[in-house]
């Protein structure tokens, strides 16, 4: 078995993954440790305060989804982007509940409803307004993305939100719920690492996340050191990973497919 | 459960799972147990489906208690939530007269058919007039950048309709170029970037760091 | 409002004007079609030789990943791929990942080829064994045991007991997966099946994927044909009309390639009036 390890490409895999997560622990040590860490401002994530106050200056609701997310937290594309769409409702929960915003969440991922119950109820009951949470806000409409988009269209019509947040799994909900927000002069927070809807929510939002930005936007609202390490991590990860592209590159062009080989999964 | 060991238990739960689900993957069949039909893996992948499949159910009571306080309250959309109400009693009486019998009576058929199958299709039609929209107001030349967006964009829309490559033989030339060469590097580094930042998100999550998403205050 | 002149207001043109004339234009070529030809890109091409080498008896799925909604641009595709595998003597499996309506879309294509349905005998030529979770953790499992998902077929005939599937259980019997999809399910056939641990008897090599796919997948997946990992790419009604000419089967896609026409060039000049009108109204705001 030890040989076979060793001649097996999936080996490489893993020693790969293993180097990965020793880069982000190590700088997450360090960080926590006191090395400062500095990251760049999404300018999404400042503006979702933003969004919040125009809605309290309006007098109108947030709407907030994290998308069709293929019905289920249980997809490894588009579970992680809802957990952390559900991250940012949290923050954006707690900013709404200071100032005194309604917010309804809209989502057809019926595993997703206990998590987004328990994050919204929990940020209420830190800002002192345990009573103002109503289950109701969080609505559900059963792995159905047609029904989903029908109950949002309706409700956007009729109540006319001052901001609409979409960060998430999208699919093709992206530009319809998009349109819709502009169509009634909404501010638009628009974000997920769906490379198909990304020019969709680029087209019709103010503010974009896109791609690792979705996943490191929870990191930067934490504002923990340790957790901004990670997104270090990543950053030297990236070094790493161009240099293998550089690599393979010029291999390639020599007809060696070693690299390749090494690294096919 | 106490309050003290809910976050533990969440931190082993998960530990265990990925542990298990990343010897499978990377070791194959080669760790007895581990691997293979009836075994660790493919029995918390069957559980998963399971929860899911009960989250279903959960979902629909959500339905039922909006939707009942809307009535409850009388509210200007009660009428509406009523109207739901009654089609969900409906189509699940529908649905479990076909589980007992086998038959599946015509008016479930129909509103199948009839009502949801052209409801679906008009809303994905829906999307080519909102895309239509959004073209509209993001194809403007304000800059160099959307200059070349703006231009890019025509060839591949061109590209993709017969009527292109009548009015020139350029179009489909050029814009099948950027959809099968000009486009692929920069979706193959939101693919990758995506990847790392997925890799690192979900490390946090492993660890326990990432705590946003089950009512950690941020 | 005072002062606005008409380069102004077509910059601010209410959306619901460019709905209707959209509306009016798409509706034009259904009643008198144009019938404009077609080019073929490369990726269908390579699916529709993909699918020529099917031999008699081989085994191909169709993974129905794609819900009523997208029968515009997943059906016909579809449609023309099952015509070629029966002309090519091939068999079918057929099931979903995830979508509640593949019943529906099921007997939507049987109703489209009666030549093909009335000579192929359920159970010996094609199966269909409909939905299940939409999860690739399912996709998985059915690559090493079709009978852990699907114990029966929607008829509630036991799999051990269909023709068909006496020596398959899992994907070492399967030639490739031909995936439909409005969202990345053609992504868990290509990581659980084609980068698996199960190769396909005949070939010795992995079973590979192809996807039929809606138009916005196009881009994302394009990457994933050019390193290989997908054998083609027929997206959207312009890909299915390429396949139809390829198989020779015209249908709805050949007929809505007059409305797709009609309404890019639409766009593509209300693009270039507003941009008109808004180099017009930059002079004045100079």
């Amino acid at each position: 078995m030890g040989v076979w390890i060793i001649l097996d490409t999936k080996f490489v895999a893993l020693l790969l993954l293993i180097a990965a997560f020793a880069l982000f622990y190590g700088y997450m040590t360090l960080a926590k440790g006191g090395m400062k860490i500095k990251a760049r401002a999404f300018p999404a994530v400042a503006a979702i305060s933003e969004a919040i106050g125009r809605a309290a200056e309006m007098g109108k609701p947030v709407y907030y989804s994290t998308g069709m997310g293929q019905g289920t937290l249980n997809n490894q594309l588009n579970g992680p982007q809802t957990l952390a769409g559900i991250s940012i409702l949290g923050y954006t929960t707690r900013l709404c509940a200071k100032s005194g915003v309604k917010i309804t969440y809209f989502t057809p991922i019926a595993d997703s409803l206990p998590l987004v119950e328990e994050t919204m109820r929990t940020s209420y009951m830190a800002e002192g307004k345990p009573e103002e949470f109503n289950p109701a806000v969080a609505i559900n409409f059963q792995n159905e993305q047609s029904p989903f988009l029908t109950a949002s269209l309706g409700w956007i019509q009729r109540e006319k939100p001052a901001a609409s947040i979409l960060l998430g799994g999208f699919y093709y909900e992206s530009v319809v719920l998009g349109e819709a927000g502009n169509t009634i002069g909404a501010m638009q927070i628009g974000g997920t690492a769906n490379t198909h809807q990304l020019p969709f929510l680029v087209a019709t939002c103010d503010y974009t996340l896109i791609m690792e930005e979705l996943y490191a936007a929870s990191a930067e609202i934490s504002g923990n050191p340790d957790v901004l390490g990670s997104l270090r991590g990543e950053d030297i990860l990236k070094f790493f990973v161009l240099i293998l592209l550089g690599l393979g590159f010029i291999l390639a062009l020599v007809n060696n497919n070693s690299l390749i080989s090494l690294l096919k999964v | 459960m106490s309050q003290i060991y809910k976050r533990e238990m969440v931190f082993i739960v998960t530990g265990v799972v990925a542990l298990v689900m990343m010897l499978d993957y990377f070791f194959g069949k080669n760790i007895p147990g581990i691997s293979g039909a009836g075994n660790i893996s493919s029995t918390l992948q069957t559980w998963a489906l399971i929860i899911q499949l009960m989250a279903i159910g959960l979902g629909a009571i959500n339905l039922i208690q909006v939707h009942y306080r809307q009535i409850s309250r009388k509210t200007n959309m009660a009428v509406y939530s009523a109207w739901f109400m009654g089609f969900f009693a409906l189509l699940l009486l529908l649905g479990f007269y076909k589980l007992a019998t086998g038959v599946e009576l015509y008016p479930y058929t129909w509103i199948f058919k009839n009502v949801y199958v052209s409801l679906g299709t008009t809303l994905y039609a829906i999307t080519g007039f909102y895309i239509f929209s959004a073209a509209y107001r993001a194809f403007r030349a304000r800059n160099i950048d959307a200059a070349i967006l703006l231009i890019g964009g025509i060839f591949v829309l061109l590209a993709n309709a017969p009527i292109g490559e009548v009015i020139w033989g350029g179009f489909p030339l050029i814009g099948n170029w950027f959809n099968n060469v000009g486009q692929v590097p920069g979706m193959r580094t939101f693919t990758v970037v995506g990847a790392l930042g997925l890799l690192a998100f979900g490390f946090r999550a492993l660890i326990g760091k990432e705590r946003g998403f089950y009512s950690e205050v941020q | 409002m005072s002062g606005q002149n008409i380069w102004d207001k077509l910059q601010n043109v209410d959306r619901r004007v460019f709905y209707w004339i959209l509306f009016v234009a798409l509706t034009v070529p259904f009643l008198s079609p144009i019938g404009l030809p077609i080019t073929i890109t490369p990726s269908s091409q390579a699916f529709y030789d993909g699918i020529k080498t099917i031999e008699k008896g081989e085994v191909v799925v169709l993974s129905i990943n794609s819900g009523v909604s997208a029968w515009g641009d997943c059906l016909p595709a579809m449609v023309a791929s099952v015509h070629k595998v029966y002309d090519q003597g091939g068999k079918l499996i057929v099931w979903s990942i995830g979508y509640t309506d593949v019943d529906i879309t099921w007997a939507k294509i049987k109703e489209k080829l009666p030549d093909v349905f009335s000579k192929w005998k359920e159970g010996e030529d094609y199966v269909y064994f409909g939905y299940s979770p939409p999860q690739e953790t399912n996709v998985a499992l059915l690559r090493d045991n079709i009978r852990a998902i699907y114990p029966k077929d929607v008829r509630g005939v036991a799999t051990d007991q269909i023709p068909l599937m006496k020596d398959i259980n899992g994907a070492n019997k399967i030639k490739f997966v031909l995936s439909s999809d409005t969202g990345d399910a053609q992504m868990y056939y290509v990581r659980q099946w084609k980068n698996g641990p199960v190769n396909y008897e005949k070939t010795e090599k992995p079973p590979t994927v192809a996807e039929l796919g809606i138009a916005m997948n196009k881009s994302g997946d394009m990457a994933y044909f050019l390193s290989g990992d997908l054998f083609g790419l027929v997206a959207g009604s312009r890909g299915a009309a390429e396949l139809e000419a390829l198989t020779g089967y015209k249908g709805d896609a050949t007929i809505t390639m007059d409305s797709i026409s009609v309404s890019h060039i639409l766009l593509v000049l209300a693009i270039i009036l507003t941009n008109i009108s808004m180099f017009a109204t930059r002079g004045n705001k100079k």
